[in-house]
């Protein structure tokens, strides 16, 4: 993950390694097409960096990982363009022969998950370490790489071969190649960046164009001598590769099986004909003829799958067949392959489980017949290599895995999967795995009637292509135009329709996968936050919000039909998300930020719906709103929406990385952290151009700047960012209280790749460094030692001594329970405003549900409003010396303290 | 204290080691480790005091380092060895920082005693060899409002190993 094995974590002598991929590099079928290095320009580098330059192939060495990325981004290379290589298209043959094109990409993924490869060098010998899967290809190809003999390399790696390569492979190349220049070990980080981007870079390696008569007769591969399997790109990038490295069987069987039983799958559903029946139409061999009637009755294929009537799943079922003839070429000799599967598409997570799996093996003259594989091993690795490996980089609403989910404390603590080698799937026999593609691939098809036309099948893919159907289902584009038109209207159109109501859906419509990512979006969006009262039930509602325009009560979000959401249709619920219209057509206020959740993706709208559904109904009306005329006119909200509100999904921006973009989906869409931290203009809208994120005034609290005008005695990093959201509290700024407290805890619920992208997004918007730099470990020293008692400030000491000086006195630090930053970093002190301080005094700062989060008690009932003012005074002149003294504090205290009185 | 609202059910099982033992227990998170020592566990050393962290009365040891159990919610000390006053002695051998109190009969009424002896315990865990002046300010926090300042701090002395009399 994203720690380094326990046992190298302290190598001294292990390296830290980063490729710099050119701008331009793909593989076009038949050509690598690459800008070439000219110079790269080291001025500026530490002096323990080192860069090599092989050919195409750049990368820089450091001491850390910190290190290699600030080199890599000072490091200017100067690249070439490269001339356009397109190749012409083969004209196709014409004729009323059924055609179809398939794709066999060079890489299936990235890799699993973010995780490190570790390349040592001993005296010409290289030894890998890491998800790498240990086959001969690889050490042929590393050997190439290096100029040295395969039998020097060693491949330590715990990553599983079969049905295609994964980015490690590159990754394992380029660290092999760093740490036989530097003559250290080196470790390579195997991330979405570039591992994603080279898979991209690599996605058309081959394109098979098939034919045959429109009943699946003479059936012709026109192969268009693309690449069968792709070496590492370092391979490419040097210059090195051989035309020897480029064969491989096993990849070519999976590959043509794939593209022949997907056509006929085609041509049967063209037909109309059964799958298996036309199949053994065409099986000349008496033997796999029998092998497939076989593996269908013990499939019950006749039988249609059960279907348990949630709404979120649907299922199919397919076959694939293959004969791979032996090496000796003799008629009835070979091994005959025949596999069906059941699958489980869950359409709005995109998640395919494959429920069952047949698969029967027949060797002929060379082995056994084995109509009934174990297929246990088949399915697990199925299920990882097709259906769970991203191909590419995550899109920007992928919720992060489980195993993503834990905190870096409790890093590896879990036992490593048990390792699987590329050997034997099944006991004591060879599987020959030419089949396995395809019959996921089919029976996608007959679950989704989306056809696959090239692997892997991954959730994002999966969801992407069955939201392209929908889409095509939707819209004509001539009258699209015509769309646009009725949408402003229907905009500016004061009263809306009130959607009919629905029976409350069942609880088990929805299955668990999509009831988990719906939760998620909830923590995400903090649902409950806003829709749950002061000691009340979760999402129960009634929390009042008190406006410039009056005061407004949360609803009930629970499935009550009457007082609830329970008789909400999925149409209703989206268009109150989006449009912030009720579903009796009545206008929502934009307290409730539908400005924000109308970028939510549909598949998180909808686990969203389901989540909330599946929660218990709890009957509770809400307070009626207490709003000034003409506020209390809700199709004034027409006009306002008009000129406020864009209805638009998140759209990704493609010149940044994906984990901006996570993050920025996760900040603009459900996390709509803008809310707080953007201040509002007359009509309650959010601000935008140079006040965006510029501050505000929140329910008594200040919700600080988050952009380069921060007011943080010490400048914010990405790091501290991080650790501020994912712990409650930040070393160089102090502790998440007020109604950011909550916002933390909901935020403990995500994986932390997702804490992650969103402390990146932040950063840009601050422009924030990476991590903390020597000036920022310098300001906080001058802050520390900037803060001296103050004169004429006796009475503010005295109450500081008696009531805070326990635990925030500075020599207290070694106390459990004693503050862990110092008063002299806390960024309230330094504010415009002093409310968050006087808040934090009154009231305490709480953060429930985040271990060791900051925890203070309440000072409202046993300080005076004097007191309080005296203290605030005092802090402010001891520890934000710089900073004027702030005015009418006591007038700020006495309505602060009246707001905690009115609280229950 | 205002309820922050979390999906967690509030009474979630909690397990605590409290002077070495495993301790589950069925209380909300955010109850105040002193009412959870006192009311579900009987250990009345810890006294309430100020409530808000002020007087000491409550201190307890929260690995082997001076905590506020009256600030402190249980939840924060899960995973961590805490030690109340009735912890400290190893079966019938007091702890010196406590035999040193019964010399130097530093108590008047005794209810700040819990949080001196408990303050005294944590600076020698962290300095075995402190300075007089180092005592002073560890007990800086610790309120006694009998008046017998002398007294703990002789004791204190004594405990440190700087001599009975308070005054090396």
């Amino acid at each position: 993950m994203s720690r380094l094995p326990e046992q190298r974590e302290r190598d001294e002598a292990l390296a830290h390694g980063l490729v710099i991929r050119p701008p331009v590099y793909r593989l076009d079928a038949r050509a690598f097409v690459c800008s070439q290095l000219l110079d790269v320009n080291r001025d500026g580098l530490d002096e323990d960096v080192t860069v090599v330059a092989d050919g195409n192939f750049l990368g820089v060495v450091a001491a850390s990982p910190e290190q290699a990325r600030r080199a890599a981004e000072r490091l200017r290379p100067r690249w070439s363009t490269p001339a356009g290589n397109h190749r012409g298209n083969t004209p196709a043959p014409a004729s009323d022969r059924l055609q179809r094109n398939y794709d066999w990409p060079g890489r299936l993924g990235w890799g699993v998950e973010p995780d490190w490869v570790i390349a040592d060098c001993n005296n010409g010998a290289v030894r890998v370490d890491g998800p790498v899967a240990d086959t001969e290809r690889l050490r042929r190809e590393l050997a190439c790489l290096l100029e040295t003999d395969p039998a020097r390399i060693h491949l330590d790696g715990h990553g599983e071969a079969g049905l295609g390569r994964q980015g490690s492979d590159d990754a394992a190349a380029d660290a092999a190649l760093l740490a036989h220049a530097v003559g250290r070990p080196v470790a390579v980080r195997l991330d979405p960046d570039p591992y994603a981007l080279d898979a991209q870079a690599l996605a058309r390696a081959r394109r098979l164009r098939v034919s045959g008569t429109p009943d699946g007769g003479d059936f012709q591969v026109d192969d268009d001598l693309g690449y069968v399997s792709v070496p590492p790109l370092a391979l490419w990038l040097t210059g090195r590769l051989t035309d020897g490295l480029l064969r491989d069987p096993d990849a070519a069987a999976l590959q043509y099986t794939f593209v022949q039983e997907s056509f006929l799958d085609e041509v049967a559903a063209a037909l109309g004909e059964d799958p298996v029946a036309l199949r053994l139409r065409h099986i000349k061999d008496p033997r796999g003829r029998q092998l497939l009637q076989s593996v269908a009755n013990q499939a019950g294929w006749n039988r249609p799958a059960a279907n348990d009537g949630r709404a979120d799943l649907v299922r199919g079922r397919g076959v694939a067949y293959s004969h791979r003839p032996s090496e000796s070429g003799d008629a009835g000799s070979g091994t005959r392959s025949a596999w069906i599967a059941d699958v489980e598409v869950n359409t709005v997570t995109g998640g395919v489980r494959l429920s069952r799996l047949v698969a029967g093996q027949d060797a002929g003259a060379d082995g056994p017949l084995r109509p009934l594989l174990d297929s246990h091993p088949l399915r697990a690795a199925l299920e990882q290599k097709l259906l769970g490996l991203p191909d590419t980089a995550p899109p920007a609403d992928q919720w992060g895995g489980t195993d993503d989910r834990r905190l870096p404390a409790t890093r590896g603590a879990s036992p490593p999967a048990p390792r699987r080698t590329a050997g034997p799937l099944a006991e004591g026999e060879d599987v020959d795995l030419s089949p396995a593609v395809a019959v996921v691939a089919n029976a996608l098809y007959d679950a989704t009637g989306v056809r696959f036309r090239s692997p892997p099948f991954s959730p994002a893919r999966v969801r992407a292509s069955l939201q392209a159907r929908r889409d095509r289902g939707k819209r004509r584009w001539w009258w699209a135009g015509a769309l646009a038109v009725t949408g402003l209207l229907a905009t500016l159109w004061p009263w809306r329709a009130s959607l009919a109501p629905v029976s409350r859906p069942a609880t088990n419509l929805y299955s668990a996968e999509t009831i988990e990512r719906g939760r998620l979006v909830a923590e995400a969006g903090d649902c409950a936050v806003c829709h749950t009262a002061e000691e009340g039930l979760t999402n129960v509602g009634g929390r009042p919000f008190e406006t410039p325009f009056g005061t407004l009560y949360s609803t009930n979000l629970t499935p009550d039909p009457d007082t609830g959401i329970g008789n909400w249709s999925y149409a209703a619920f989206e268009r109150a998300m989006r449009e912030g219209i009720s579903r009796d057509g009545r206008h929502l206020y934009p307290a409730f930020p539908y400005t924000d959740f109308a970028k939510l993706s549909d598949a998180d709208m909808q686990a969203l719906y389901a989540y909330l559904m599946a929660q218990p109904a709890v009957a509770a009306p809400a307070p009626d709103n207490d709003l000034r005329f003409p506020f209390n006119v809700r199709s004034m909200m027409a006009g306002w929406n008009t000129l406020f509100h864009r209805d638009r999904t998140f759209q990704p921006d493609p010149a940044r990385s994906p984990q901006w973009n996570r993050g920025a989906y996760l900040f603009e869409g459900a996390g709509h952290c803008g809310a707080c931290h953007t201040p509002r203009n007359l009509f309650g809208a959010e601000k935008t151009g140079e006040a965006r994120l510029a501050g505000a005034l929140v329910d008594g609290w200040e919700a600080p700047a988050l952009t380069a005008d921060s007011r943080a005695p010490v400048a914010w990093t990405e790091e501290s960012l991080f650790q501020y959201l994912r712990t409650g509290r930040s070393d160089f700024h102090g502790v998440a209280g007020g109604p950011m407290a909550p916002v933390v805890a909901g935020l403990a619920e995500l994986p932390e790749s997702d804490v992650r992208a969103i402390a990146h997004y932040v950063a840009t918007q601050m422009d924030a460094p990476a991590s903390a730099t020597e000036a920022q470990q310098r300001q906080a020293r001058e802050r520390l030692a900037a803060s001296a008692e103050p004169v004429g400030q006796e009475a503010g000491q005295r109450v500081f001594d008696g009531a805070c000086a326990s635990c925030h006195a500075d020599g207290a630090a070694a106390s459990f329970t004693g503050a862990r930053q110092s008063l002299a970093l806390n960024t309230n002190l330094h504010s415009e405003r002093p409310d968050n301080v006087i808040q934090s005094i009154l009231g305490g700062v709480h953060v429930e549900g985040v271990a060791g989060g900051g925890e203070m008690p309440a000072f409202s009932h046993s300080l005076s409003n004097r007191q309080v003012s005296d203290l605030v005074h005092y802090l402010r002149a001891r520890f934000a010396p710089g900073e004027t003294p702030w005015k009418d504090v006591g007038r700020t205290v006495a309505e602060i303290r009246t707001e905690h009185n009115q609280q229950p | 204290m205002p309820a922050t609202n979390s999906d967690r059910p509030e009474g979630r099982e909690l397990r605590l080691t409290v002077n070495g033992e495993d301790r589950r227990l069925d209380v909300a998170p955010s109850t105040p480790l002193l009412y959870v020592l006192r009311n579900d566990l009987s250990l009345n050393g810890p006294k309430f005091g100020c409530g808000l962290g002020e007087c000491g009365a409550c201190m307890v040891l929260v690995d082997g380092r001076a905590a506020r159990a009256c600030v402190l919610p249980a939840a924060a000390v899960e995973g961590h060895q805490v030690t109340t006053l009735e912890g400290l002695a190893d079966g019938d051998r007091l702890d010196p920082v406590q035999q040193a109190f019964i010399d130097e009969q530093g108590a008047q009424c005794g209810y700040c005693l819990n949080g001196m002896i408990m303050s005294v315990r944590a600076l020698l865990n962290a300095r075995p060899a402190p300075s007089r002046d180092e005592l002073v300010e560890a007990l800086d926090h610790n309120l006694c409002r009998c008046g017998t300042h002398q007294e703990i701090l002789a004791a204190a002395c004594r405990a440190a190993g700087l001599g009975g009399e308070g005054d090396a």
